[in-house]
Parts: C-alpha cells; sequence; structure tokens
C-alpha cells in the first residue's frame, strides 16, 4: 500500500434535529494498528462508528477508507461488528454462513465452521433458538472470518459475561489479519486495554485525545483505564 | 450482485408465502372432493366450511404479500437487519431492484396460485357457462372481444396494486428519513404518494381527453353508459400511465434511498 491511509475522517459533523452529535471529527488511522475508541455513553463512538459503515448520512465531512469514499469499495475491505443481535433470527448458523459467503469474496467459510465447531455452536440451530450471548459469538465468529483491511467492532464486551471477555478479545487478536486494524469502541476499558496500540477519547462529539497507547501510559504514568477515569470524571 | 440479493429476498417470501399457497390449494382440493354429486347435509356443510376456507386463504394470500412485501422492505432497510444489508457490498440500486423484482415475482406467482385454486374449487361446466356468459354479456355490450376485456382487466388490477405496493416502499423510505415517528410517517406519506400518483394518473388522462372527445365525455357526463372507444382508450392510456408512473416512483424511491440512511 502506498502512504494512503486506511481511514482518514475529514471535518465530520452529525446532527439530529439541529442538535449536533459529533462535531469537527478529524481521525486518521493506519495500518496494523488495535484502535481504542473511548467515552462515556452516549459520547458519540457509535454514531461514528455508523456514520464509518454507511448507516448514518453525515451532515457534513469526508469520509476516506483506502481513498475511497463510502460505498461498495469500502464495504469490501471493512468487516463490522454492530452493538445488537442484527442477523435474521429465522435463520440457520449455516444459512448465515452462506451469506456472508455469497457476498463477502474475503469470507473463510473454513476458518468460520472451525471456530464455531471450537465454541461448541452447532451450525445447524436456528439463531431464535440460541441465547443472545450465543448470538453475540456467531456474529463475532462471522466478521472475524472475513479477511478484511479495517475491523470495526462495536462494544464487542457489551453483553458478554467476564469469563468470557478473555476469550473475545483472544478471538480478536488470533484472527484478524496483521496488515489490518481493528477499531474497538467500548466503555469498557479495563478489559482491553493489553491489546491496544492507539487511543482515542470521544466526549460529546468531540475527539479529545488521540495517542499511541504506551506513550500516554508512559507521560501520565499510569494506566489508560485511569488516565480515562480521570478525564471524565463525573 | 442483484441475482444474491434476490435470492435471499425470494427465499425470505416462499418461508412466508408458501403456508398460505399450500392451504389454498389443500382446501381447494377439499372442496372439489367434497361437491360430490350425492352428499348429505353434513358433507355440505364441510363443503361451505372448506369454501369459507379457500376463500379465505385467497384473501390471506392478496393481502399477505402485500404486508409482506413492506414488512421486508423496511425490515431489511430500515430495522436490526439493516445493519447486514447496509453493509453488504452492493448499491442502493441493487437493494431497491432486489426488492421491486420480488415483489413482482410473488405478485404473479400469487396470482396463478389463486387462479389455480379456483379452478380446483369450483370448476364446473356449469360454473363456466355462467362465468363465460357474463364476461360475454360486459364484452358485447362494450364491443370488444373476451380476450381483450379479461387481458385489460387483468393488466389493469396488476398494475393498480403494483403501484400501490411501491407507493407503500416511497413510504417507508421518506418516512424513515424523519427523527421520531417513523412508522407513523411512513404510513401517512405512503398514502400520500398514493394519492399524488392517482391524482397525477387522472391528470393525465383528463389532458389525454382534451385531445379525445370520447374520454372527455366520461369528465362530462354523470351516467355510467361508457362509450366503447372511450373505455378502449382509457384502458390501453391507464395501462400505460401506471407503468410509467412506476417507473418514475422506481427512479424517485433509488435517488432518495442512494441519497443515504439514518437507521436507529
Amino acid at each position: 500500500m502506498n502512504n494512503m491511509e486506511l481511514l482518514e475522517i475529514k471535518d465530520l459533523n452529525k446532527s439530529f434535529d439541529n442538535k449536533k452529535i459529533l462535531k469537527d471529527i478529524n481521525l486518521t488511522i493506519s495500518n496494523g494498528k488495535i484502535v481504542g475508541l473511548l467515552g462515556k455513553n452516549g459520547a458519540g463512538k457509535t454514531t461514528l462508528i455508523k456514520l464509518i459503515n454507511d448507516l448514518l448520512t453525515p451532515t457534513s465531512g469526508e469520509i476516506l477508507i483506502n481513498g475511497n469514499k463510502i460505498g461498495v469499495e469500502t464495504k469490501k475491505v471493512v468487516s463490522y461488528l454492530p452493538e445488537r443481535t442484527y442477523l435474521n433470527k429465522q435463520m440457520k448458523v449455516s444459512e448465515i454462513i452462506e451469506v456472508f459467503t455469497d457476498f463477502y469474496e474475503n469470507f473463510d467459510e473454513k476458518k468460520a465452521k472451525k471456530l464455531l465447531k471450537d465454541l461448541d455452536l452447532d451450525i445447524n440451530q436456528q439463531l431464535t433458538k440460541m441465547s443472545k450471548g450465543m448470538q453475540e459469538k456467531v456474529q463475532l465468529v462471522l466478521v472475524m472470518s472475513r479477511k478484511a483491511d479495517l475491523y470495526i467492532l462495536d462494544e464487542p464486551l457489551g453483553g458478554v459475561d467476564p469469563a468470557t471477555r478473555d476469550y473475545v478479545l483472544d478471538t480478536i487478536l488470533s484472527n484478524f489479519n496483521e496488515a489490518a486494524s481493528v477499531i474497538i469502541s467500548t466503555h469498557l476499558i479495563s478489559d482491553i486495554e493489553r491489546i491496544l496500540d492507539e487511543v482515542v477519547f470521544i466526549d460529546k462529539g468531540k475527539i479529545v485525545l488521540q495517542s499511541d497507547a504506551d506513550k500516554l501510559r508512559n507521560k501520565e504514568k499510569s494506566s489508560i483505564d485511569e488516565i480515562f477515569r480521570r478525564m471524565f470524571k463525573c | 450482485m442483484l441475482n444474491k440479493l434476490l435470492k435471499y429476498d425470494l427465499k425470505y417470501m416462499i418461508k412466508n408465502m408458501s403456508i398460505f399457497y399450500i392451504l389454498a390449494i389443500f382446501f381447494a382440493i377439499v372442496t372439489r372432493l367434497l361437491s360430490l354429486p350425492e352428499h348429505s347435509v353434513m358433507i355440505k356443510i364441510l363443503t361451505n366450511i372448506s369454501s369459507g376456507c379457500v376463500i379465505a386463504m385467497i384473501a390471506n394470500i392478496i393481502i399477505n404479500v402485500m404486508m409482506r412485501s413492506w414488512v421486508r422492505f423496511r425490515d431489511s432497510l430500515y430495522k436490526d437487519e439493516s445493519y447486514l444489508t447496509h453493509t453488504l457490498p452492493v448499491t442502493k440500486n441493487e437493494l431497491y431492484n432486489s426488492k421491486f423484482i420480488q415483489t413482482l415475482v410473488f405478485y404473479f406467482v400469487s396470482f396463478i396460485i389463486i387462479l389455480i385454486s379456483l379452478f380446483i374449487a369450483y370448476y364446473s361446466k356449469d360454473n363456466w357457462t355462467i362465468i363465460t356468459n357474463y364476461i360475454r354479456t360486459i364484452t358485447i355490450g362494450l364491443n370488444m372481444t373476451t380476450s381483450f376485456f379479461i387481458t385489460m382487466a387483468i393488466i389493469l388490477i396488476f398494475l393498480e396494486v403494483f403501484n400501490a405496493i411501491q407507493c407503500g416502499f416511497l413510504g417507508i423510505i421518506l418516512g424513515y428519513k424523519m427523527n421520531n415517528g417513523k412508522a407513523g410517517y411512513s404510513v401517512l406519506f405512503g398514502f400520500i404518494t398514493y394519492l399524488i400518483a392517482q391524482s397525477i394518473i387522472l391528470l393525465l388522462v383528463f389532458i389525454y381527453g382534451l385531445f379525445d372527445p370520447t374520454v372527455m365525455e366520461l369528465f362530462k357526463t354523470a351516467t355510467i353508459n361508457i362509450d366503447v372507444k372511450a373505455f378502449k382508450s382509457l384502458a390501453i392510456v391507464s395501462s400505460l400511465l401506471y407503468i410509467a408512473i412506476i417507473f418514475i416512483m422506481s427512479a424517485v424511491c433509488k435517488k432518495e434511498l442512494s441519497k443515504g440512511v439514518n437507521i436507529e
């Protein structure tokens, strides 16, 4: 890849009913990074992620992925895990695998089936007959089974019990393509801190800090979690 | 990618509609089997119940194709499932075209199933004679062939219903652009779109009437003695206008969709 950044966001704004949700967002993310998009509930993390995934339309500004505006080409290289269960619950896991195989050229069907087997998830089971936690695991497996350039994971630990969180993080770490980048949005910072290369703090719709995780820890002589707590203390 | 989208849209409709198709044909067969020349009072009662079920299933098919098309459109493009739909590497045009073709296919299939059910349940020489005589009475009065009358009637009904479904699609697209009360606005915009589409067709027929006095007569008189020529012209012009409106509305839907969505 040339000097082109993986993700470039320029002067991005998003309003609902004249209420500004995101204000002048400028953000650049290079290849090969795990980036924590950190902020309190309602800070604008999900709005930003939805804008990158074409689920929201910007009020103004521009989003480029590999130099392309959001569209068919960017969707081929972005693998997105929403914060909710979004798959058609009438479908069996095997049918959902078929959907991913049909639409995403970079989807590795064998890998998905192996990961599901490791998790003791039956691919012939309907999603509606699975617990919410199981559905979330299926979604994570599907998303991580793509050889994408950019993985965007919105609250991947949100509905997961503490015992499973390490498994989720390990799945992310061991399955993403190393030339790719991962954006993880969460407010459970202590759980993901160990895997982050970069952090982006977002508050009230504005990016208030973007830094290398290690540099920030050394500079502040404390963990990212502590820095976050200090910055956003109520 | 359109063929892949269509595959899943058709699968969804098959899953949801096949039960009504099967039941309609099942009750049609039962009605036929029970309609034997010699039968008791109890069999007669069962025949009437079964016949009622055939009619209920046919009504169900008509309503369900319309409702399922709208629900599928809304769920796939604006509800939880839209998180997958809008992140697939496909264009908004392909998304819309898939829903458009799916609706077209299922209306046609439903129409065929309804005809088959009616044929199985009620076909007899006597019934056929009654229907053909009735249609002949109309067509002789209108001075047109039976095949022309039936073809035009089917085309007009088909186009009218399809137009209504598409108005619903545009209503959903516009309704879900609002920040609040999306479902309510969808119904409202769908209804307004339908009224506008019908008004445009009526206006264009009126404009056509300026050049065809027989059609203009329909706007001037209150009697139902329709001139034969006027009926033929009206049927053909209306069909063409419906087709034009359907394509224009389809283009408007795609344009609005391509402006982007705001998923909750």
